[in-house]
Protein backbone atom coordinates (compact mmCIF):
# COMPACT_ATOMS: atom_id res chain seq x y z
CA UNK A 1 0.00 0.00 0.00
CA UNK A 2 3.07 2.17 0.09
CA UNK A 3 3.11 2.58 -3.63
CA UNK A 4 0.01 3.94 -5.27
CA UNK A 5 -0.37 2.57 -8.73
CA UNK A 6 -2.92 4.73 -10.43
CA UNK A 7 -4.32 1.96 -12.55
CA UNK A 8 -5.34 -0.50 -9.81
CA UNK A 9 -7.98 0.61 -7.32
CA UNK A 10 -7.30 0.46 -3.60
CA UNK A 11 -10.48 -1.53 -3.13
CA UNK A 12 -11.96 -3.98 -5.58
CA UNK A 13 -15.00 -5.95 -4.56
CA UNK A 14 -16.50 -8.40 -7.03
CA UNK A 15 -19.89 -9.96 -6.45
CA UNK A 16 -19.39 -10.34 -2.74
CA UNK A 17 -22.06 -12.08 -0.73
CA UNK A 18 -22.05 -12.30 3.04
CA UNK A 19 -24.42 -14.55 4.89
CA UNK A 20 -24.42 -14.58 8.67
CA UNK A 21 -25.38 -17.93 10.08
CA UNK A 22 -27.93 -19.27 9.85
CA UNK A 23 -29.54 -17.32 7.01
CA UNK A 24 -29.12 -13.55 7.37
CA UNK A 25 -28.08 -12.24 4.00
CA UNK A 26 -26.18 -9.11 5.00
CA UNK A 27 -24.66 -8.46 1.57
CA UNK A 28 -25.66 -9.85 -1.77
CA UNK A 29 -23.67 -9.66 -4.98
CA UNK A 30 -21.99 -6.41 -4.11
CA UNK A 31 -19.46 -5.17 -6.65
CA UNK A 32 -17.51 -2.02 -6.00
CA UNK A 33 -14.32 -0.44 -7.16
CA UNK A 34 -12.70 2.44 -5.30
CA UNK A 35 -9.63 4.18 -6.70
CA UNK A 36 -6.82 5.50 -4.51
CA UNK A 37 -7.56 8.85 -2.93
CA UNK A 38 -11.31 8.80 -3.27
CA UNK A 39 -13.69 10.00 -0.59
CA UNK A 40 -16.93 8.12 -0.62
CA UNK A 41 -20.15 7.92 1.34
CA UNK A 42 -21.96 4.69 2.01
CA UNK A 43 -25.53 5.07 3.07
CA UNK A 44 -28.60 2.99 3.60
CA UNK A 45 -31.14 2.09 6.21
CA UNK A 46 -30.24 0.49 9.46
CA UNK A 47 -29.47 -3.15 8.79
CA UNK A 48 -28.71 -2.53 5.13
CA UNK A 49 -25.23 -3.95 5.48
CA UNK A 50 -22.97 -0.88 5.76
CA UNK A 51 -20.98 -2.15 8.72
CA UNK A 52 -20.72 -5.57 7.13
CA UNK A 53 -19.24 -4.08 3.99
CA UNK A 54 -16.63 -2.15 5.96
CA UNK A 55 -15.78 -5.30 7.89
CA UNK A 56 -15.19 -7.16 4.65
CA UNK A 57 -12.85 -4.41 3.53
CA UNK A 58 -10.72 -4.54 6.66
CA UNK A 59 -10.76 -8.31 6.75
CA UNK A 60 -12.65 -8.83 10.01
CA UNK A 61 -15.31 -10.72 8.11
CA UNK A 62 -14.90 -12.79 4.99
CA UNK A 63 -17.32 -13.01 2.07
CA UNK A 64 -19.09 -16.32 1.52
CA UNK A 65 -18.98 -15.70 -2.19
CA UNK A 66 -17.07 -13.27 -4.31
CA UNK A 67 -13.80 -11.46 -3.97
CA UNK A 68 -12.48 -8.63 -1.84
CA UNK A 69 -9.16 -7.09 -2.80
CA UNK A 70 -7.47 -4.34 -0.88
CA UNK A 71 -4.36 -2.75 -2.35
CA UNK A 72 -4.24 -5.56 -4.88
CA UNK A 73 -4.35 -8.27 -2.25
CA UNK A 74 -7.06 -10.89 -2.10
CA UNK A 75 -8.08 -10.86 1.57
CA UNK A 76 -9.09 -14.50 1.42
CA UNK A 77 -5.66 -15.60 0.27
CA UNK A 78 -3.52 -13.19 2.22
CA UNK A 79 -0.98 -14.79 4.51
CA UNK A 80 -1.59 -14.53 8.23
CA UNK A 81 1.69 -12.71 8.57
CA UNK A 82 0.59 -9.94 6.22
CA UNK A 83 -2.66 -9.16 8.00
CA UNK A 84 -1.13 -6.94 10.72
CA UNK A 85 0.72 -4.83 8.13
CA UNK A 86 -2.46 -4.39 6.17
CA UNK A 87 -4.49 -3.45 9.23
CA UNK A 88 -1.92 -0.87 10.24
CA UNK A 89 -2.64 0.78 6.91
CA UNK A 90 -6.40 0.77 7.49
CA UNK A 91 -7.84 3.09 10.11
CA UNK A 92 -11.30 1.98 11.12
CA UNK A 93 -13.54 4.03 13.38
CA UNK A 94 -15.94 1.39 14.69
CA UNK A 95 -19.60 2.05 15.16
CA UNK A 96 -19.29 0.72 18.70
CA UNK A 97 -15.97 2.59 19.12
CA UNK A 98 -14.06 -0.39 20.58
CA UNK A 99 -12.17 1.79 23.02
CA UNK A 100 -10.50 0.50 26.17
CA UNK A 101 -12.56 1.94 28.99
CA UNK A 102 -9.78 1.75 31.57
CA UNK A 103 -7.19 3.53 29.47
CA UNK A 104 -6.82 7.24 29.00
CA UNK A 105 -7.90 8.99 25.84
CA UNK A 106 -4.26 9.56 24.89
CA UNK A 107 -3.41 5.87 25.40
CA UNK A 108 -6.38 4.78 23.32
CA UNK A 109 -5.40 6.97 20.42
CA UNK A 110 -1.70 6.13 20.81
CA UNK A 111 -2.35 2.40 20.57
CA UNK A 112 -2.89 2.61 16.83
CA UNK A 113 0.58 4.08 16.45
CA UNK A 114 2.24 1.89 19.05
CA UNK A 115 1.39 -1.28 17.19
CA UNK A 116 3.22 0.22 14.23
CA UNK A 117 6.23 0.83 16.50
CA UNK A 118 6.09 4.59 16.16
CA UNK A 119 8.38 6.47 18.40
CA UNK A 120 6.89 7.65 21.67
CA UNK A 121 7.57 11.34 21.00
CA UNK A 122 5.91 11.18 17.61
CA UNK A 123 2.91 9.50 19.21
CA UNK A 124 2.60 12.15 21.90
CA UNK A 125 2.75 14.96 19.38
CA UNK A 126 0.26 13.37 17.06
CA UNK A 127 -2.20 12.63 19.87
CA UNK A 128 -2.15 16.23 21.06
CA UNK A 129 -2.54 17.51 17.52
CA UNK A 130 -5.57 15.29 16.90
CA UNK A 131 -7.19 16.13 20.22
CA UNK A 132 -6.86 19.82 19.41
CA UNK A 133 -8.47 19.32 16.04
CA UNK A 134 -11.41 17.54 17.66
CA UNK A 135 -11.64 19.97 20.62
CA UNK A 136 -10.80 17.27 23.16
CA UNK A 137 -7.49 18.58 24.47
CA UNK A 138 -8.88 18.78 28.00
CA UNK A 139 -9.70 15.07 27.93
CA UNK A 140 -6.14 13.98 27.17
CA UNK A 141 -5.78 12.10 30.46
CA UNK A 142 -9.41 11.19 31.08
CA UNK A 143 -10.34 7.52 31.10
CA UNK A 144 -12.13 6.62 27.90
CA UNK A 145 -14.88 4.87 29.86
CA UNK A 146 -15.83 8.13 31.60
CA UNK A 147 -16.42 10.08 28.41
CA UNK A 148 -19.77 10.95 26.90
CA UNK A 149 -20.80 9.02 23.80
CA UNK A 150 -20.00 11.95 21.56
CA UNK A 151 -16.56 12.32 23.09
CA UNK A 152 -15.90 8.60 22.75
CA UNK A 153 -16.91 8.82 19.14
CA UNK A 154 -14.37 11.52 18.46
CA UNK A 155 -11.68 9.50 20.24
CA UNK A 156 -12.54 6.56 17.98
CA UNK A 157 -12.16 8.81 14.96
CA UNK A 158 -8.86 10.16 16.24
CA UNK A 159 -7.53 6.63 16.73
CA UNK A 160 -8.58 5.70 13.20
CA UNK A 161 -6.63 8.53 11.60
CA UNK A 162 -3.72 8.61 14.09
CA UNK A 163 -1.30 6.36 12.22
CA UNK A 164 -1.98 8.24 8.96
CA UNK A 165 -3.29 5.11 7.26
CA UNK A 166 -3.75 4.88 3.51
CA UNK A 167 -7.38 3.94 3.99
CA UNK A 168 -9.86 5.27 6.53
CA UNK A 169 -13.11 3.43 7.19
CA UNK A 170 -15.51 5.42 9.35
CA UNK A 171 -18.62 3.63 10.53
CA UNK A 172 -21.28 6.15 11.49
CA UNK A 173 -18.65 8.62 12.73
CA UNK A 174 -21.11 11.38 13.51
CA UNK A 175 -23.98 9.39 14.95
CA UNK A 176 -23.65 10.89 18.41
CA UNK A 177 -22.42 14.34 17.47
CA UNK A 178 -23.91 17.81 17.38
CA UNK A 179 -23.50 19.81 14.18
CA UNK A 180 -20.37 21.64 15.40
CA UNK A 181 -18.55 18.45 16.37
CA UNK A 182 -19.75 16.82 13.17
CA UNK A 183 -18.04 19.59 11.23
CA UNK A 184 -14.78 19.04 13.16
CA UNK A 185 -14.82 15.35 12.32
CA UNK A 186 -15.70 15.91 8.69
CA UNK A 187 -13.01 18.58 8.35
CA UNK A 188 -10.49 16.08 9.69
CA UNK A 189 -11.56 13.47 7.16
CA UNK A 190 -11.44 16.01 4.34
CA UNK A 191 -7.97 17.03 5.39
CA UNK A 192 -6.82 13.39 5.34
CA UNK A 193 -8.42 12.92 1.94
CA UNK A 194 -6.65 16.02 0.57
CA UNK A 195 -3.36 14.38 1.56
CA UNK A 196 -4.27 11.40 -0.60
CA UNK A 197 -5.94 9.11 1.92
CA UNK A 198 -8.89 7.09 0.70
CA UNK A 199 -11.85 7.73 3.01
CA UNK A 200 -15.04 5.69 3.20
CA UNK A 201 -17.77 6.96 5.47
CA UNK A 202 -20.77 4.81 6.28
CA UNK A 203 -23.58 6.96 7.54
CA UNK A 204 -27.28 7.69 7.46
CA UNK A 205 -26.69 11.28 8.43
CA UNK A 206 -27.76 12.95 5.19
CA UNK A 207 -26.51 16.34 6.29
CA UNK A 208 -22.89 15.31 5.82
CA UNK A 209 -23.25 14.22 2.19
CA UNK A 210 -26.12 16.41 1.07
CA UNK A 211 -24.07 18.89 -0.98
CA UNK A 212 -21.07 16.75 -1.64
CA UNK A 213 -19.32 16.23 -4.95
CA UNK A 214 -18.14 12.82 -3.76
CA UNK A 215 -19.70 9.53 -4.68
CA UNK A 216 -22.59 8.44 -2.49
CA UNK A 217 -23.47 4.74 -2.62
CA UNK A 218 -26.59 3.30 -1.14
CA UNK A 219 -27.12 -0.15 0.24
CA UNK A 220 -30.59 -1.61 0.45
CA UNK A 221 -31.05 -4.94 2.20
CA UNK A 222 -27.57 -5.98 1.29
CA UNK A 223 -27.68 -4.87 -2.33
CA UNK A 224 -25.76 -1.94 -3.70
CA UNK A 225 -28.08 0.37 -5.63
CA UNK A 226 -26.91 1.85 -8.89
CA UNK A 227 -26.81 5.61 -9.16
CA UNK A 228 -30.16 5.61 -11.00
CA UNK A 229 -31.80 3.34 -8.47
CA UNK A 230 -30.75 5.75 -5.81
CA UNK A 231 -32.75 8.54 -7.37
CA UNK A 232 -35.75 6.27 -7.63
CA UNK A 233 -35.46 5.22 -4.03
CA UNK A 234 -35.19 8.87 -3.05
CA UNK A 235 -38.35 9.60 -5.01
CA UNK A 236 -40.12 6.71 -3.36
CA UNK A 237 -39.26 8.05 0.02
CA UNK A 238 -40.80 11.39 -0.73
CA UNK A 239 -44.13 12.11 0.89
CA UNK B 1 14.99 0.83 19.25
CA UNK B 2 11.38 1.86 18.67
CA UNK B 3 10.42 -1.77 19.01
CA UNK B 4 12.23 -2.09 22.32
CA UNK B 5 10.74 1.13 23.67
CA UNK B 6 7.23 0.11 22.79
CA UNK B 7 7.68 -3.37 24.20
CA UNK B 8 9.14 -2.07 27.46
CA UNK B 9 6.22 0.30 27.94
CA UNK B 10 3.82 -2.50 27.14
CA UNK B 11 5.47 -4.88 29.60
CA UNK B 12 5.48 -2.23 32.31
CA UNK B 13 1.74 -1.78 31.84
CA UNK B 14 1.14 -5.51 32.05
CA UNK B 15 3.10 -5.82 35.26
CA UNK B 16 1.26 -2.89 36.74
CA UNK B 17 -2.03 -4.59 36.02
CA UNK B 18 -1.26 -8.10 37.16
CA UNK B 19 1.45 -7.63 39.78
CA UNK B 20 -0.25 -9.54 42.61
CA UNK B 21 -0.32 -12.78 40.65
CA UNK B 22 3.08 -12.03 39.17
CA UNK B 23 4.45 -11.57 42.67
CA UNK B 24 2.98 -14.86 43.85
CA UNK B 25 4.59 -16.61 40.91
CA UNK B 26 7.89 -14.96 41.65
CA UNK B 27 7.73 -16.29 45.21
CA UNK B 28 6.79 -19.76 44.01
CA UNK B 29 9.65 -19.81 41.56
CA UNK B 30 12.13 -18.67 44.18
CA UNK B 31 10.83 -21.16 46.72
CA UNK B 32 11.17 -24.02 44.23
CA UNK B 33 14.67 -22.89 43.34
CA UNK B 34 15.50 -22.62 47.03
CA UNK B 35 14.29 -26.14 47.80
CA UNK B 36 16.03 -27.65 44.82
CA UNK B 37 19.31 -25.83 45.23
CA UNK B 38 19.35 -26.54 48.98
CA UNK B 39 19.42 -30.29 48.38
CA UNK B 40 21.68 -29.86 45.42
CA UNK B 41 24.13 -27.87 47.51
CA UNK B 42 24.23 -30.57 50.18
CA UNK B 43 24.63 -33.19 47.50
CA UNK B 44 27.57 -31.50 45.79
CA UNK B 45 29.23 -31.01 49.16
CA UNK B 46 28.72 -34.68 49.97
CA UNK B 47 30.30 -35.67 46.70
CA UNK B 48 33.26 -33.41 47.42
CA UNK B 49 33.69 -34.86 50.86
CA UNK B 50 33.36 -38.36 49.51
CA UNK B 51 36.16 -37.66 47.09
CA UNK B 52 38.33 -36.27 49.81
CA UNK B 53 37.67 -39.24 52.07
CA UNK B 54 38.40 -41.50 49.15
CA UNK B 55 41.79 -39.84 48.94
CA UNK B 56 42.86 -41.25 52.28
CA UNK B 57 41.11 -44.55 51.95
CA UNK B 58 43.28 -47.45 53.00
CA UNK B 59 42.77 -51.11 53.61
CA UNK B 60 44.47 -52.74 56.54
CA UNK B 61 45.25 -56.47 56.38
CA UNK B 62 45.97 -58.09 59.74
CA UNK B 63 48.32 -61.02 59.54
CA UNK B 64 48.88 -64.10 61.67
CA UNK B 65 52.65 -64.01 61.41
CA UNK B 66 55.16 -61.40 60.62
CA UNK B 67 56.13 -62.04 57.02
CA UNK B 68 59.76 -62.52 56.21
CA UNK B 69 61.22 -60.34 53.48
CA UNK B 70 60.76 -62.93 50.81
CA UNK B 71 57.16 -63.36 51.84
CA UNK B 72 56.66 -59.60 51.78
CA UNK B 73 57.79 -59.42 48.19
CA UNK B 74 55.38 -62.19 47.32
CA UNK B 75 52.50 -60.45 49.04
CA UNK B 76 53.24 -57.19 47.24
CA UNK B 77 53.24 -59.06 43.97
CA UNK B 78 49.91 -60.70 44.74
CA UNK B 79 48.29 -57.45 45.76
CA UNK B 80 49.50 -55.47 42.76
CA UNK B 81 48.45 -58.29 40.51
CA UNK B 82 44.87 -57.71 41.49
CA UNK B 83 44.89 -53.94 41.33
CA UNK B 84 47.58 -51.31 41.02
CA UNK B 85 48.10 -49.47 44.30
CA UNK B 86 49.56 -46.21 45.43
CA UNK B 87 51.54 -47.61 48.31
CA UNK B 88 51.95 -50.73 50.46
CA UNK B 89 53.34 -50.48 53.94
CA UNK B 90 54.24 -53.29 56.31
CA UNK B 91 53.84 -52.82 60.04
CA UNK B 92 55.55 -55.21 62.40
CA UNK B 93 54.26 -56.11 65.88
CA UNK B 94 56.83 -53.79 67.38
CA UNK B 95 55.91 -50.89 65.11
CA UNK B 96 52.23 -51.36 65.90
CA UNK B 97 53.04 -51.36 69.60
CA UNK B 98 55.17 -48.25 69.30
CA UNK B 99 52.60 -46.32 67.41
CA UNK B 100 49.92 -47.26 69.96
CA UNK B 101 52.22 -46.18 72.77
CA UNK B 102 52.78 -42.91 71.01
CA UNK B 103 49.05 -42.36 70.64
CA UNK B 104 48.47 -43.04 74.31
CA UNK B 105 51.06 -40.45 75.29
CA UNK B 106 50.95 -39.95 79.05
CA UNK B 107 48.73 -42.95 79.57
CA UNK B 108 51.36 -45.25 78.18
CA UNK B 109 51.56 -47.11 81.48
CA UNK B 110 48.39 -49.08 80.67
CA UNK B 111 50.59 -51.04 78.32
CA UNK B 112 53.05 -51.96 81.05
CA UNK B 113 51.55 -55.33 81.84
CA UNK B 114 51.16 -56.28 78.20
CA UNK B 115 53.42 -58.23 75.97
CA UNK B 116 54.71 -55.87 73.27
CA UNK B 117 53.77 -58.52 70.77
CA UNK B 118 50.06 -58.59 71.53
CA UNK B 119 49.20 -56.53 68.45
CA UNK B 120 49.12 -58.35 65.15
CA UNK B 121 51.40 -57.32 62.31
CA UNK B 122 49.63 -55.71 59.38
CA UNK B 123 49.85 -54.45 55.84
CA UNK B 124 48.40 -51.11 54.89
CA UNK B 125 47.30 -50.84 51.29
CA UNK B 126 46.58 -47.41 49.78
CA UNK B 127 44.61 -48.11 46.63
CA UNK B 128 44.80 -45.94 43.55
CA UNK B 129 41.88 -43.55 43.11
CA UNK B 130 40.34 -45.68 40.40
CA UNK B 131 38.74 -47.79 43.12
CA UNK B 132 35.98 -45.29 43.55
CA UNK B 133 32.89 -47.36 44.00
CA UNK B 134 31.98 -49.24 47.10
CA UNK B 135 31.58 -52.45 45.15
CA UNK B 136 35.13 -52.25 43.87
CA UNK B 137 36.53 -51.63 47.30
CA UNK B 138 34.52 -54.57 48.62
CA UNK B 139 35.84 -56.84 45.93
CA UNK B 140 39.38 -55.76 46.61
CA UNK B 141 38.98 -56.35 50.32
CA UNK B 142 37.52 -59.79 49.70
CA UNK B 143 40.51 -60.62 47.57
CA UNK B 144 42.87 -59.39 50.24
CA UNK B 145 41.28 -61.74 52.81
CA UNK B 146 42.36 -64.68 50.68
CA UNK B 147 46.03 -63.74 50.94
CA UNK B 148 48.08 -66.32 52.83
CA UNK B 149 48.26 -65.50 56.51
CA UNK B 150 45.55 -62.80 56.44
CA UNK B 151 43.18 -62.80 59.41
CA UNK B 152 41.01 -59.80 58.67
CA UNK B 153 40.73 -56.83 56.34
CA UNK B 154 39.47 -53.47 57.53
CA UNK B 155 38.62 -50.33 55.65
CA UNK B 156 35.85 -48.73 57.69
CA UNK B 157 33.20 -50.75 55.85
CA UNK B 158 30.32 -49.54 57.94
CA UNK B 159 31.16 -45.92 57.51
CA UNK B 160 31.73 -46.13 53.77
CA UNK B 161 28.51 -48.04 53.30
CA UNK B 162 26.52 -45.57 55.29
CA UNK B 163 28.02 -42.68 53.40
CA UNK B 164 27.25 -44.38 50.17
CA UNK B 165 23.67 -45.00 51.12
CA UNK B 166 23.21 -41.42 52.20
CA UNK B 167 24.64 -40.12 48.95
CA UNK B 168 22.21 -42.28 47.02
CA UNK B 169 19.29 -41.05 49.09
CA UNK B 170 20.34 -37.48 48.58
CA UNK B 171 20.64 -37.99 44.87
CA UNK B 172 17.05 -39.21 44.80
CA UNK B 173 15.95 -36.15 46.77
CA UNK B 174 17.81 -33.85 44.40
CA UNK B 175 16.15 -35.46 41.41
CA UNK B 176 12.72 -35.27 43.05
CA UNK B 177 13.10 -31.65 44.01
CA UNK B 178 14.38 -30.96 40.50
CA UNK B 179 11.20 -32.42 39.06
CA UNK B 180 9.21 -30.39 41.57
CA UNK B 181 11.08 -27.30 40.46
CA UNK B 182 10.33 -27.96 36.82
CA UNK B 183 6.66 -28.62 37.43
CA UNK B 184 5.90 -25.76 39.80
CA UNK B 185 7.86 -23.28 37.77
CA UNK B 186 6.35 -24.07 34.40
CA UNK B 187 2.86 -24.54 35.77
CA UNK B 188 2.86 -21.43 37.89
CA UNK B 189 4.28 -19.29 35.12
CA UNK B 190 1.89 -20.76 32.60
CA UNK B 191 -0.94 -20.07 35.04
CA UNK B 192 -0.07 -16.43 35.68
CA UNK B 193 0.49 -15.77 32.02
CA UNK B 194 -2.89 -17.32 31.38
CA UNK B 195 -4.43 -14.96 33.94
CA UNK B 196 -2.62 -12.06 32.33
CA UNK B 197 -3.83 -13.07 28.89
CA UNK B 198 -7.42 -13.40 30.10
CA UNK B 199 -7.21 -10.08 31.94
CA UNK B 200 -6.12 -8.45 28.72
CA UNK B 201 -8.48 -10.29 26.41
CA UNK B 202 -10.39 -7.16 25.38
CA UNK B 203 -7.20 -5.27 24.84
CA UNK B 204 -5.60 -8.03 22.81
CA UNK B 205 -8.67 -8.15 20.60
CA UNK B 206 -8.42 -4.44 19.87
CA UNK B 207 -4.66 -4.63 19.39
CA UNK B 208 -5.19 -7.27 16.77
CA UNK B 209 -7.76 -5.10 15.01
CA UNK B 210 -5.31 -2.23 15.00
CA UNK B 211 -2.73 -4.42 13.31
CA UNK B 212 -0.51 -5.57 16.15
CA UNK B 213 1.87 -8.29 15.05
CA UNK B 214 2.19 -11.55 16.92
CA UNK B 215 5.57 -10.41 18.18
CA UNK B 216 4.09 -7.22 19.52
CA UNK B 217 1.52 -9.18 21.48
CA UNK B 218 3.78 -12.05 22.50
CA UNK B 219 7.00 -10.34 23.48
CA UNK B 220 5.73 -8.66 26.66
CA UNK B 221 4.52 -12.02 27.97
CA UNK B 222 7.82 -13.65 27.14
CA UNK B 223 9.64 -10.84 28.89
CA UNK B 224 7.45 -11.42 31.92
CA UNK B 225 8.42 -15.08 31.86
CA UNK B 226 12.05 -14.09 31.51
CA UNK B 227 11.86 -11.70 34.45
CA UNK B 228 10.11 -14.34 36.55
CA UNK B 229 12.94 -16.73 35.79
CA UNK B 230 15.77 -14.31 36.46
CA UNK B 231 14.42 -12.71 39.60
CA UNK B 232 12.76 -15.84 40.96
CA UNK B 233 15.89 -17.96 40.73
CA UNK B 234 18.18 -15.16 41.91
CA UNK B 235 15.96 -14.61 44.91
CA UNK B 236 15.96 -18.34 45.66
CA UNK B 237 19.75 -18.54 45.42
CA UNK B 238 20.13 -15.45 47.55
CA UNK B 239 17.94 -16.98 50.23
CA UNK B 240 19.99 -20.15 50.03
CA UNK B 241 23.17 -18.15 50.41
CA UNK B 242 21.91 -16.58 53.60
CA UNK B 243 20.85 -19.99 54.86
CA UNK B 244 24.30 -21.28 54.02
CA UNK B 245 25.98 -18.43 55.88
CA UNK B 246 23.77 -19.01 58.88
CA UNK B 247 24.54 -22.73 58.95
CA UNK B 248 28.26 -22.07 58.61
CA UNK B 249 28.21 -19.54 61.42
CA UNK B 250 26.16 -21.62 63.81
CA UNK B 251 27.27 -25.16 63.16
CA UNK B 252 30.98 -24.95 62.60
CA UNK B 253 32.10 -26.39 65.86
CA UNK B 254 33.65 -29.78 66.30
CA UNK B 255 31.75 -32.40 64.37
CA UNK B 256 30.89 -33.37 60.88
CA UNK B 257 30.77 -29.89 59.42
CA UNK B 258 34.39 -29.35 60.29
CA UNK B 259 35.34 -32.50 58.55
CA UNK B 260 33.24 -31.47 55.59
CA UNK B 261 34.49 -28.33 53.99
CA UNK B 262 31.06 -26.83 53.37
CA UNK B 263 31.22 -24.59 50.29
CA UNK B 264 28.67 -22.64 48.23
CA UNK B 265 27.98 -23.08 44.51
CA UNK B 266 30.52 -21.84 42.05
CA UNK B 267 29.37 -18.93 39.87
CA UNK B 268 29.14 -21.31 36.92
CA UNK B 269 26.65 -23.54 38.72
CA UNK B 270 24.62 -20.55 39.85
CA UNK B 271 24.54 -19.32 36.26
CA UNK B 272 23.31 -22.71 35.13
CA UNK B 273 20.54 -22.74 37.74
CA UNK B 274 19.42 -19.26 36.75
CA UNK B 275 19.61 -20.08 33.06
CA UNK B 276 17.58 -23.27 33.53
CA UNK B 277 14.91 -21.36 35.47
CA UNK B 278 14.71 -18.73 32.75
CA UNK B 279 14.28 -21.42 30.11
CA UNK B 280 11.54 -23.07 32.19
CA UNK B 281 9.70 -19.81 32.76
CA UNK B 282 9.83 -18.74 29.14
CA UNK B 283 8.68 -22.21 28.18
CA UNK B 284 5.72 -21.94 30.56
CA UNK B 285 4.81 -18.55 29.24
CA UNK B 286 5.06 -19.74 25.67
CA UNK B 287 2.90 -22.80 26.15
CA UNK B 288 0.27 -20.70 27.88
CA UNK B 289 0.16 -18.23 25.03
CA UNK B 290 -0.17 -20.92 22.44
CA UNK B 291 -3.22 -22.21 24.23
CA UNK B 292 -4.96 -18.94 24.95
CA UNK B 293 -4.00 -16.60 22.18
CA UNK B 294 -4.67 -18.39 18.94
CA UNK B 295 -1.26 -17.32 17.75
N1 LIG C 1 -22.61 -11.05 13.69
C1 LIG C 1 -23.82 -11.10 13.11
N2 LIG C 1 -24.54 -12.23 13.17
C2 LIG C 1 -25.74 -12.31 12.57
N3 LIG C 1 -26.28 -11.32 11.91
C3 LIG C 1 -25.61 -10.15 11.80
C4 LIG C 1 -24.34 -9.99 12.39
N4 LIG C 1 -23.90 -8.75 12.12
C5 LIG C 1 -24.86 -8.16 11.39
N5 LIG C 1 -25.88 -8.99 11.20
C6 LIG C 1 -27.05 -8.72 10.41
O1 LIG C 1 -26.65 -8.33 9.12
C7 LIG C 1 -27.45 -7.27 8.63
C8 LIG C 1 -26.54 -6.10 8.25
O2 LIG C 1 -25.95 -5.57 9.43
P1 LIG C 1 -25.02 -4.30 9.42
O3 LIG C 1 -24.45 -4.18 10.78
O4 LIG C 1 -24.06 -4.44 8.32
O5 LIG C 1 -26.03 -3.15 9.14
P2 LIG C 1 -25.77 -1.58 9.09
O6 LIG C 1 -26.10 -1.13 7.75
O7 LIG C 1 -24.42 -1.29 9.60
O8 LIG C 1 -26.84 -1.06 10.13
P3 LIG C 1 -26.77 0.19 11.11
O9 LIG C 1 -27.01 1.40 10.30
O10 LIG C 1 -27.86 -0.06 12.09
O11 LIG C 1 -25.43 0.15 11.73
C9 LIG C 1 -28.42 -6.95 9.73
O12 LIG C 1 -29.65 -7.57 9.42
C10 LIG C 1 -27.83 -7.55 10.96
O13 LIG C 1 -28.82 -7.99 11.83
MG1 LIG D 1 -23.63 -0.39 11.16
Amino acid sequence: MDTKPTDTPIIEIVRATKIYSPDVVALENVSLSIPYGEMLFLTGMSGAGKTTLLKLICGIEHPDKGLVEVAGKDLDRIKNKEIPRLRQQIGMAYQDFKLLADRTVAQNIGMAMEVAYQNLKTIKKRVIELLQKLRLEHKHDALAGRLSRGEQQRVAVARAVANSPALILADEPTGNLDSKSTKLVMDLFRECNKRGTTVIIATHDESIFKDTDHRVLELQSGRLLQQDDRTISALNNMP
Amino acid sequence: MKFINTIVVQTGRNLQKTWPSQFMTLLTVSLSVLIFSFFFLIYTNMINTGEKLGDDLRLTIYLEEEPVLEMQAQLVKKITNFSPVEEIRFTSRQEAYDSLAKQLGENVDVLDDLDPSFLPPSIEVYPKKNLSTLAEIKKFSEYLTTLPGAIKVQYGQEWVERFNYFTKLLRAIVILSGILLIMTTTFMVAYTIRLAVLARQAELEILRLLGATNNYIRTPFLIEGFLQGVFGSSLGLLALYFLYRWIKLNFTGPGILQLVNFTFFTPAIMAIIIFASVVLCIGGSFSSMRKFMRI
